[in-house]
C-alpha cells in the first residue's frame, strides 16, 4: 500500500466537434515508494492522467486502484474524502488562496477534513519548517516567491499526510535557483508508504525518478524491418487518439483517412491510393494520430509501415515544412 | 470557514468597504422611510387614545369622527350624558386647518377644557379659556407666541407631545366653543361625542368603538401607507442586489480557489457557508452604519421616523436575510466550478 493500478484506461472527450481520445486501452503499474514522471508534449494527456488519479476527472472506461479504493466509483462523501485523505495535489500555479497567510493554507485544508485546531496548526507549522519556511509563516502568497509559494504547496498536499501525491509541473513557473529546494523535497517525498507523480516537461527531473512514463513515444532514430499490413475492407490500421512510430505507404488498395466527430459521425479527410504515404507526423513530432486509418473502398488493402528513419531512407530527408505542406494537401500525416 | 472569509474580506477591504458605505445608505434610507410608517401606524391609535373615551357616538351614517361629514347638535351630548352607564361623554369638534404666518397645515381639536381630548402638556400648561391653544410636536412655535388658526387669534399656553395625526401633521387644541367658531361659524355643531362608560346609540345617531375609529382614520392613510412600504421593500431589494453584485464578482475572482476546494476535497458546505458568512457580515455591519445613516436622513423628512429597538432588531433580522439571499448567485457560482480548473497554468 499504495500501489497504483490502472487497467484499460480509456478517456475520450469532444474538443472542436470531434473526439479527442487522450488515453486509449492504457495501462500503469506504480509500486510504493515510487516516483514517477509522466513525460510528453502538450496535450497528450499528463494533467488529465493526473487528474483521473486525483479522482477530478472520471475516465471513459477502465479502472483506478490506489491502493484497495477503486477510484474511478467514488461519489458524493467517498469522492471528497479520498480527495482530502488519500491525494495530495500539487498544482502548477501552485494555487495557494491568496487571503491566507502560508500557515493558514495549510492550516485549512486540515480543518476542512475535521482535524482539531490545535493539531492543525502544529503540523502546519511543521510542515513549514520541514520544507523550509518557518520563517515566511506568516506572509501571504503575494510576499512569497514562486519557489517558496511551491514548497507551500507541497507542505499543504502533504498536510494530511496522504499515500499518494500528484504534482503538475511543479517546476514550470519557477527559475532555476527555485527549482533546486522543490526538486529535492519532490525525491524525498518518495518514501515507503507513498507514491509520487509528476506530471512534467522537465528532464532536469529524470535522474529523480524511480519510473517514466512517456505518454508519446520519441520519433524514433531506428531502423527495423518493414511492416507489412493486410487490412480487409473497413479494417481499421490505427485510431485516433493512438501513439504511433510508424510512416505508412500505401501497396495496393485505398486507405481512407476518416476523423471521428463527438456526435457519433465520422469526417472523411483523405483517401490515400497506392503510392502515396500517410501518418509522418505523429513519429516525427512525438503527437498521437490525430485520425483513423481504415481500409476503405471495396477491396482489401496492403500497407507497409517504416520507422521514420527508413522511410527517410526510401523517399529522401523530409523536412517539417515538407511534411506540414504534404498534412495540408490532404494526405493526412498523423 | 469563518477564517477564509474573515481573510478574504481584509484581502478585498476596499471593495467590500465600498459595498458597506453604499449599502449602509440604502439601509439608512430603508430604515427612515420604515420608520416614517411606524410612526403613522402609531400615532393614529396614539391621537384616538388621547381622548380616553370608551366609545365614539357619530351621526348615522358615519363611519368615526375623525373623517365624518356628518354633524351631530352639541346637545346629543347631554342625551347620552343621561344614559345609565355613562361616566362622561364630551362632544368634539375635529378638522383640518391652517395656522397662519408662515402657513402651515395643521388638525384642529376641539375638546371641552378639562374634558376628553385635553392632551398631557410636556411644556406650559393646559388651555382654560377660549383663545388658549394647545400645540403639539411638529410645529416650531413658542409657547406664549400669538398665532392665527383658521383666522381666529390665540395665544400658545402649552405643549404636548403627542397628538400629530395624518402622516405627522401637527394639532391645535382649543375649546370646543373656539373650534366651532372656526369650523361652524359658531353653530353648536359637533363630530362627534366621546364617551367614558358604556353607551347605546341614539335616533339619528350611531356608536363605534376605539378600534374602528383607529380603522376609519387609517383608511385614507393606507394608500401612502402602502406606497412607504413598497418603496422600503424595494431599498431591502437594491441592498441585496448591491451585496449580491459584490459577493457574485468576489465569487468568480475565487473561482479558481473553489476549484482547488474542491480538488482537495473541501465539502460544499464549506464553500457555500464561506460565501453566505460573507454576505451576512457585509449586510449586518452595513445595517449598523445604515441606523446611523437613517438618523442623518430622518433629519430632513417633514414627518417623524419612528426607529425604536423594534425597527433596528428588524433591520439586522432582515439584513441577514438580505445577505443570505444576496449570496445565493455566487454560491450557485462556486458550487458549479469544475475543480478541473485548478489544474489550468
Amino acid at each position: 500500500m499504495p500501489e497504483i493500478r490502472v487497467r484499460d484506461l480509456t478517456m475520450e472527450y469532444s474538443s472542436g466537434g470531434y473526439v479527442v481520445r487522450p488515453f486509449d486501452h492504457f495501462d500503469l503499474d506504480l509500486a510504493t515508494g515510487n516516483l514517477a514522471l509522466l513525460l510528453g508534449a502538450s496535450g497528450c494527456g499528463k494533467t488529465t492522467l493526473l487528474s483521473m488519479l486525483a479522482s477530478i476527472l472520471t475516465p471513459t472506461s477502465g479502472s483506478i486502484h490506489v491502493g484497495d479504493v477503486e477510484v474511478t466509483g467514488l461519489k458524493g462523501a467517498a469522492l471528497a474524502a479520498y480527495r482530502r485523505r488519500t491525494v495530495g495535489v500539487v498544482f502548477q500555479a501552485f494555487n495557494l488562496i491568496p487571503s491566507l497567510t502560508a500557515q493558514e493554507n495549510i492550516y485549512m485544508s486540515m480543518r476542512y477534513a475535521g482535524v482539531a485546531r490545535k493539531p492543525a496548526k502544529s503540523r502546519s507549522e511543521e510542515l513549514l519548517a520541514m520544507v523550509g519556511l518557518e520563517d515566511r509563516m506568516h506572509h501571504r502568497p503575494g510576499k512569497l516567491s514562486g519557489g517558496q509559494q511551491q514548497r507551500v504547496a507541497i507542505a499543504r498536499a502533504l498536510a494530511l499526510d496522504p499515500p499518494l501525491i500528484v504534482a503538475d509541473e511543479p517546476t514550470a513557473s519557477l527559475d532555476y535557483v527555485q527549482v533546486d529546494g522543490v526538486i529535492r523535497l519532490l525525491r524525498e517525498l518518495a518514501a515507503p508508504g507513498r507514491v509520487v507523480v509528476i506530471a512534467t516537461h522537465d528532464e532536469r527531473l529524470l535522474p529523480l525518478a524511480d519510473r517514466v512514463v512517456e505518454l508519446t513515444p520519441r520519433p524514433s532514430s531506428e531502423s527495423r524491418p518493414p511492416d507489412r499490413v493486410e487490412l480487409a475492407a473497413g479494417d481499421v490500421l490505427f485510431r485516433q487518439g493512438a501513439a504511433g512510430d510508424l510512416v505508412y505507404e500505401v501497396d495496393s488498395g485505398r486507405i481512407d483517412i476518416v476523423q471521428e466527430q463527438s456526435d457519433g459521425g465520422e469526417n472523411l479527410l483523405a483517401v490515400v491510393e497506392p503510392g502515396n504515404y500517410f501518418g509522418e507526423l505523429a513519429p516525427m513530432f512525438g503527437l498521437r494520430r490525430a485520425a483513423t486509418a481504415r481500409a476503405g473502398g471495396e477491396g482489401p488493402a496492403v500497407v507497409t509501415g517504416y520507422t521514420l528513419r527508413d522511410f527517410r531512407a526510401r523517399r529522401g530527408e523530409i523536412t517539417p515544412t515538407a511534411v506540414l505542406d504534404h498534412a495540408g494537401d490532404g494526405e493526412i500525416g498523423s | 470557514m469563518w477564517l477564509v472569509s474573515v481573510r478574504d474580506l481584509q484581502f478585498r477591504a476596499r471593495r467590500f468597504v465600498i459595498a458597506v458605505i453604499v449599502t449602509s445608505l440604502v439601509f439608512g434610507i430603508a430604515l427612515a422611510i420604515d420608520g416614517m410608517r411606524r410612526s403613522v401606524q402609531s400615532e393614529t391609535p396614539a391621537i384616538v387614545a388621547l381622548f380616553g373615551a370608551d366609545r365614539w357616538v357619530v351621526a348615522q351614517g358615519a363611519t368615526g369622527p375623525f373623517t365624518t361629514t356628518r354633524v351631530l347638535g352639541a346637545t346629543a351630548a347631554d342625551a347620552v350624558r343621561r344614559q345609565p352607564g355613562v361616566k362622561r361623554a364630551d362632544p368634539v369638534v375635529l378638522s383640518r386647518t391652517v395656522i397662519a404666518n408662515p402657513a402651515k397645515d395643521a388638525n384642529l381639536v376641539g375638546h371641552v377644557l378639562g374634558g376628553l381630548g385635553s392632551p398631557p402638556i410636556s411644556e406650559g400648561r393646559s388651555a382654560q379659556k377660549s383663545g388658549e391653544a394647545v400645540l403639539s410636536s411638529g410645529v416650531s412655535i413658542d409657547v406664549g407666541a400669538r398665532i392665527l388658526v383658521g383666522g381666529k387669534a390665540f395665544r400658545v399656553v402649552g405643549k404636548t407631545p403627542n397628538g400629530r395625526y395624518y402622516f405627522g401633521v401637527p394639532t391645535v387644541f382649543v375649546s370646543l366653543r373656539d373650534a366651532q367658531e372656526i369650523v361652524f361659524k359658531g353653530q353648536p355643531l359637533v363630530m362627534g361625542i366621546a364617551v367614558k362608560g358604556t353607551t347605546r346609540a341614539l335616533a339619528g345617531t350611531t356608536t363605534v368603538t376605539n378600534s374602528q375609529v383607529v380603522s376609519d382614520l387609517n383608511r385614507p392613510l393606507a394608500g401612502g401607507v402602502q406606497s412607504i412600504v413598497v418603496m422600503a421593500v424595494l431599498m431591502w431589494l437594491i441592498a441585496a442586489g448591491i451585496i449580491g453584485l459584490i459577493v457574485y464578482l468576489s465569487a468568480i475572482e475565487r473561482m479558481r480557489d473553489f476549484a482547488v476546494f474542491k480538488a482537495t476535497g473541501a465539502p460544499s458546505r464549506v464553500i457555500v457557508g464561506g460565501l453566505m458568512l460573507q454576505a451576512v457580515i457585509v449586510s449586518l455591519v452595513a445595517a449598523v452604519v445604515g441606523v446611523g445613516v437613517s438618523k442623518l436622513v430622518g433629519l430632513g423628512l417633514p414627518f417623524p421616523s419612528e426607529l425604536g429597538a423594534a425597527g433596528i432588531l428588524q433591520l439586522f433580522a432582515i439584513s441577514v436575510v438580505v445577505g443570505v439571499l444576496a449570496s445565493l448567485a455566487g454560491v450557485r457560482r462556486a458550487l458549479t466550478t469544475d475543480p478541473a480548473v485548478a489544474f489550468g497554468g
